[in-house]
């Protein structure tokens, strides 16, 4: 394909990858081609340098004190019962804002059923027996979690685009939701409300694994 | 996150103001997210429309302009004049042309992503990218803020 000044504008929009080829190599012998493709190439390498990066303790506590908030609203009336559950809720919250999550939540077509007396019990508290089961559903989640986390592994070690930052950050989340809602039911392992964030987190990393897996293929 | 905010918006606070009202909104708004667009790309639209909310409440409100440079510690190596030229000519373009910008040079998102949080077609959003580098050279240019071996080669 031959190129030249006319074909400038074309060139520089990039949507064509050959027509720019032939361009540069008209550009070689023309020095106000060459000029236009220097100067938009400075353009180019200069951008990356106006990324933005500072600390910001005070940001994370203040959108997780604004969700416990929000998340508190519609709960006065059972305030009493929910009260220990707010900071699990709080975390859980910002699990939501930071992936969508809840939307994958509310929605997944392939969600596992819970046990039925789970499901349907009007007792805040869970029974013995529901607890195996809850446990036995924990189980499940982690293995498909673990065995996920290390084909994702590799894939988020060499992460570079904002994408994969994306994933590697609400992983990170995740993972300290997790920890926080499990601290929350070492305290009392029959709390219904904990449990259930606690599956709907399990539920939510092993999409996310799922997702990345599906972005970036091996 | 806060990166893209504060390129739009011009300050710290300002940036980080954004990025609270943002997952406020993704959390009200999570359940009528339909899958239309990533939840990554749908999450920044947001952030992107919410930044733009803020500087219309502030023309509004008839407050000071944006300020012309950011105190903020960049990913750059130093002030390279190109840098700084570059930034404060950037405050001065439409803002869809500002947004694509930022989103594609300066974040890295694809066409593709950027066309999503942006809400137009890929062809659109390559249109802006490619009219805002054009303006930004024409400026450059003319502020001599190329560097000059490099813009004679």
């Amino acid at each position: 394909m031959k190129s030249g000044c006319r074909d400038l504008e074309k060139a520089l929009r990039g949507d064509a990858p050959e027509l720019r080829t032939a361009f540069e190599e008209h550009a070689a012998s023309c020095p106000a081609c060459a000029r236009e493709l220097a100067e938009w190439a400075q353009i180019s390498a200069a951008g990356p340098a106006l990324k933005k990066r500072w600390a910001s303790p005070e940001l994370w506590p203040a959108i997780r004190q604004q969700l416990a908030e929000q998340s508190q609203r519609p709960r006065v009336s059972r305030a009493g019962f929910f009260s220990r559950a707010l900071p699990g809720f709080a975390i859980a919250s910002l699990f939501v804002l930071a992936s969508a999550g809840l939307w994958v939540f509310r929605n997944s077509r392939g969600r596992e059923p819970l046990t039925s007396s789970w499901q349907t019990t009007k007792d805040p508290l869970l029974t013995e027996r529901a607890v195996d089961e809850v446990e036995a559903a924990e189980k499940q989640y982690l293995d498909s979690i673990d065995k996920l986390s290390k084909l994702a592994e590799p894939r988020l070690a060499s992460a570079t685009s904002p994408v994969m930052l994306n994933y590697r950050e609400k992983l990170a989340l995740l993972d300290s939701a997790i920890a926080d809602l499990k601290s929350g039911i070492e305290e009392n392992r029959f709390n219904t409300h904990l449990r259930r964030e606690l599956l709907a987190m399990y539920r939510e990393k092993q999409q996310t694994l799922q997702n990345l897996m599906k972005e970036v293929p091996s | 996150m806060k990166s893209i905010a504060a390129n739009i918006l011009g300050s710290v606070a300002d940036a980080e103001d954004a990025v609270q009202e943002t997952f406020l909104k993704v959390y009200r708004g999570a359940s009528g997210f339909r899958g239309g667009a990533s939840p990554t790309t749908w999450i920044y639209r947001i952030l992107v429309n919410t930044c733009y909310d803020q500087i219309r409440r502030r023309t509004r409100r008839a407050e000071a302009p944006l300020p012309t440079k950011v105190a903020l510690a960049s990913s750059g190596e130093s002030d390279h004049p190109l840098r700084l030229a570059l930034e404060a000519e950037l405050r001065r373009l439409p803002a869809s042309e500002r947004a694509a910008f930022l989103l594609c040079e300066v974040e890295g998102f694809t066409h593709r992503e950027a066309a999503e949080i942006l809400d137009v077609p890929e062809a659109t959003s390559r249109t802006f990218l490619f009219r805002a580098r054009r303006r930004l050279q024409e400026s450059l240019r003319a502020t001599g803020a190329f560097a000059p071996a490099e813009a004679s080669s």
